[in-house]
């Protein structure tokens, strides 16, 4: 009982201990931070594949895959597969409606050709199309006064998951958030329209190069399209490149559309037509396929492949050889398609948690210092207690439940300032990336010249040197402050081009704070042990003697 | 803790002059004695013999003043009579009635210190975090992991002692704020809180003024008067005389009257 009562009041009543404290909960707080930061940036890229492509990726080369409605119904019939949907991925440059006047710029853009229905059942197209109406007042009231949405009705919704402008029958096209330089992001997360561009309801036209099955390039070719609605799935990369349209149209433009093949080595007849082989059947270059629930990734790719092979087998006893699919195709599950991504940033993030790890051999290091300066410090009290009868192991438990407090205290202090930082890390990413605000450094300047005030009269006045010194230690790291301040312009440190994602991920590593505040507390219990260890050993008539 | 029939319990009123109950040392049976005993520091290379073959007896209810020059070893032959250091490698025993203490494990002397004897010192020795009651039950919390009882017994035990010994007003603040008499009030009340059958007193007014002084020995005296067996350490003849029977210890060994 003494042991806790003195350890208790050995950490309540001291300053250094709070110093050891302050050591662990911030060495607990920077592990949890950086590795919360890499685990959730690690687990957005992973949700976010499988959102925007589904469970299990088949690309096939620049020929395509034939009759591929064919194998869709086949695959659709499978006990693992949800759902299939076609898709055409190719390149294309944009014109878009800006600047005013006639030069226009050009971006360049990937173009994903989609049948809009199938594809949301897929993918998370749907949720992902942006322009909507709020779906209920909590919703209205979370969006700014000025934001679009509060002003919409449901057509721009049902024009974005139809790919078509209902008001002129056209085929549209949606665009990812960041293709246009129509989008100001907000601090909420939602977006404004900037320079006064709202690309729903303007024009772009999009240019596309057809390649044959064997890779000649033919004449680009392009077709105008209104922008119907604009999609943000949350990955940069995508958003700033991405566009839909239609299946039907991008098969049309790049000549993937079923079409009469005349045998051009052969003479034309009396009217000049060449004789007819045949008709090459309409293709996409890839399938995208969702899984049934509780339908591992592999399992059903697994089950797509033996389709596939089934497939082919088919088509080869088939006499038209106009529809050949091809022997190979590739056929990956969404984390094997971003294991170029996601294999080094695992890595990365297991490399930053043992080297972070480190710093609880630091916190050992700390604890061990000023606990064993403590332990001389009371060595009397040491004999004192030998003296009333406590044992060796008594006075080893006295240290041994001391560092083991701070270990506590620090850890879980370690994880409130990790959880209060990850949760609110936008916010302060965004308040790091604005002009630091005038009442900032008015604030520190004036504590700073109050700090130099009581450094003089505590040197000068009263002619005591540390707390002087300790003031004049404030005036200078608070006016080091105040320059800081007064010289930050915004410095955005996360670069949504470079980390994939326009927001930086904020959600603890729970699992990673339970076990770093472990690896906290044990390594606060071992570096008291020491002085703990030399505590026991004290020789109590020494200690009343001399200490 | 002891047998309570067997322990010290008395009141803390302050008394004066000798007790009216002078022991008979030579025929009481030893409670406390150290028989033969040597102790010998060593610094560095050096040897310095302190204790050489020093014996004394104590009988239950006796109070010797063991006096001696700065330096004769006084102290060191408290701290072997009161199991906080051993006497040289097989050269001497200390014996608490009839058993040798000082050759049991550490765990047997820890409860020794604990239970059998309490200490008083001239700095007094309090520690500096805790409060007056708590430094007064300190040796009740001492002994035990699940000693709830023993320490809530402790407490009222100190409270009470600290009452008869005028500081019932102090009972929350801490050593820093007492005068030296109250500390060593509180000093003796830690020693007794356990119900000792010895108390061993080390210069106890060694650092104190005349009157404070002879309030502490009136303390330790009313003690006595209660039974309680009283060995003290001074290098003052007027303190000495405060007791029964007065030991000299001269090079290193006791010599009687």
């Amino acid at each position: 009982m003494y042991a806790a009562l003195l350890s208790n009041r050995y950490l309540t009543s001291r300053v250094i201990p709070m110093i050891a404290v302050g050591a662990v909960a911030l060495c607990v707080a920077l592990v949890i931070i950086v590795v919360s930061v890499m685990s959730g940036f690690l687990d957005m890229l992973k949700a976010s594949g499988r959102t925007l492509i589904g469970d299990v990726i088949v690309s096939s080369g620049v020929g395509g895959i034939p009759h591929y409605d064919e194998w869709l119904a086949d695959l659709r019939a499978l006990p693992e597969v949800e759902e299939a949907t076609p898709v055409i991925d190719t390149l294309g440059l944009l014109r878009m409606p800006y600047p005013s006047g006639p030069s226009k710029e050009i971006a360049p853009v990937q173009v994903w050709a989609i049948e809009p229905a199938s594809f949301a059942r897929v993918t998370a197209f749907g949720e992902k199309v942006w322009w909507r109406p709020p779906t209920d007042d909590a919703a209205r009231d979370a969006m700014l006064p000025e934001d679009p949405r509060l002003r919409m009705d449901g057509s721009i919704l049902r024009d974005g998951l139809t790919l078509t402008q209902a008001s002129t029958g056209r085929p549209g096209i949606v665009l990812g958030m960041h293709v246009s330089i129509g989008n100001a992001r907000q601090s909420n997360g939602s977006y404004l329209p900037r320079f006064g561009w709202f690309m729903p309801g303007e024009e772009v036209t999009l240019t596309v190069v057809p390649v044959s099955e064997s890779g000649k390039i033919s004449e680009p070719r392009d077709a105008t399209f209104p922008i119907v609605n604009e999609v943000f799935s949350g990955v940069y990369d995508v958003d700033k490149s991405r566009i839909f349209i239609p299946l039907a149209q991008a098969q049309q433009l790049l000549r993937l559309d079923a079409a009469p093949l005349y045998d051009t080595t052969a003479e034309p007849d009396g009217e000049g037509n060449l004789p007819l082989l045949g008709t090459t059947p309409a293709r996409v270059t890839k399938v995208l396929i969702r899984a049934k629930p509780g339908v591992d990734a592999l399992a059903a790719r697994d089950a797509v492949e033996a389709s596939w092979d089934a497939f082919v087998a088919r088509a080869a006893r088939r006499s038209d050889r106009l529809g050949r699919p091809p022997e190979r195709v590739s056929i990956l599950t969404w984390e094997q398609q971003l294991r170029d991504l996601i294999g080094p940033v695992e890595k990365e993030r297991e490399m930053m948690r043992i080297l972070f790890s480190i710093i609880h051999i630091v916190c050992a290091g700390l604890i061990l210092s000023i606990f064993w300066s403590i332990v001389i410090e009371k060595t009397r009290d040491i004999g004192i207690l030998r003296s009333v009868g406590a044992s060796r192991l008594g006075i080893l438990w006295i240290f041994l439940r001391y560092g083991l407090a701070i270990g506590v205290v620090g850890s879980l202090a370690g994880v409130g300032i990790a959880w209060i930082v990850v949760d609110n890390i936008n916010l302060i990413h965004e308040a790091i990336g604005r002009d630091a605000p005038r009442a900032a450094w008015i604030t520190t300047c004036a504590l700073s010249v109050l700090s130099l005030v009581m450094a003089l009269h505590s040197l000068a006045g009263r002619g005591q040197l540390l707390p002087g010194l300790l003031w004049t230690i404030a005036s200078v790291t608070l006016g080091v402050i105040t320059l800081a301040l007064l010289g930050h312009r915004g410095t955005l440190i996360w670069d949504p081009s470079v980390y994939y994602f326009s927001r930086i991920p904020s959600q603890v590593d729970w699992f990673n704070a339970a076990i770093t505040v472990g690896g906290g507390i044990v390594f606060s219990v071992i570096g008291a042990a020491i002085p703990a260890a030399k505590a026991a050993d004290v020789d109590p008539v020494e200690a009343l003697r001399y200490g | 803790m002891a047998d309570p029939a067997s322990t010290h319990s008395g009141t803390l009123s302050a008394d004066s002059g000798r007790t009216s109950r002078p022991p008979s040392a030579t025929t009481a049976p030893p409670m406390l004695a150290a028989l033969e005993v040597h102790r010998t520091y060593r610094f560095g290379q050096v040897e310095v013999p302190v204790l050489r073959g020093a014996s004394i007896s104590i009988a239950q209810g006796e109070w010797v003043a063991i006096l001696g020059q700065s330096g004769s070893g006084k102290s060191t032959l408290m701290h072997l009579l009161g199991g906080l250091d051993r006497p040289d490698e097989g050269r001497g025993t200390i014996e608490f009635e009839g058993r040798a203490v000082n050759l049991g494990a550490g765990r047997s002397l820890d409860r020794y210190r604990n239970r059998d004897v309490g200490f008083v010192f001239q700095f007094y020795h309090l520690l500096p975090e805790l409060s007056v009651l708590e430094n007064a039950c300190l040796p009740g919390l001492v002994g035990g992991w699940f000693g709830h009882a023993r320490a809530a017994a402790a407490r009222r035990r100190a409270e009470e002692l600290l009452d008869q010994a005028g500081l019932s007003h102090r009972l929350r603040h801490r050593p820093a704020e007492l005068s030296g008499g109250e500390r060593q009030r509180v000093a003796i009340v830690r020693a007794l809180v356990n119900g000792p059958r010895v108390l061993l007193a080390d210069e106890p007014t060694g650092n104190l003024d005349a009157t404070t002084g002879a309030s502490i020995l009136d303390l330790i005296a009313a003690q006595h008067a209660q039974g309680l067996t009283v060995a003290m350490v001074t290098h003052d003849a007027t303190v000495a005389a405060r007791a029964h029977r007065v030991v000299h210890l001269r090079d290193g060994q006791v010599v009687e009257g």
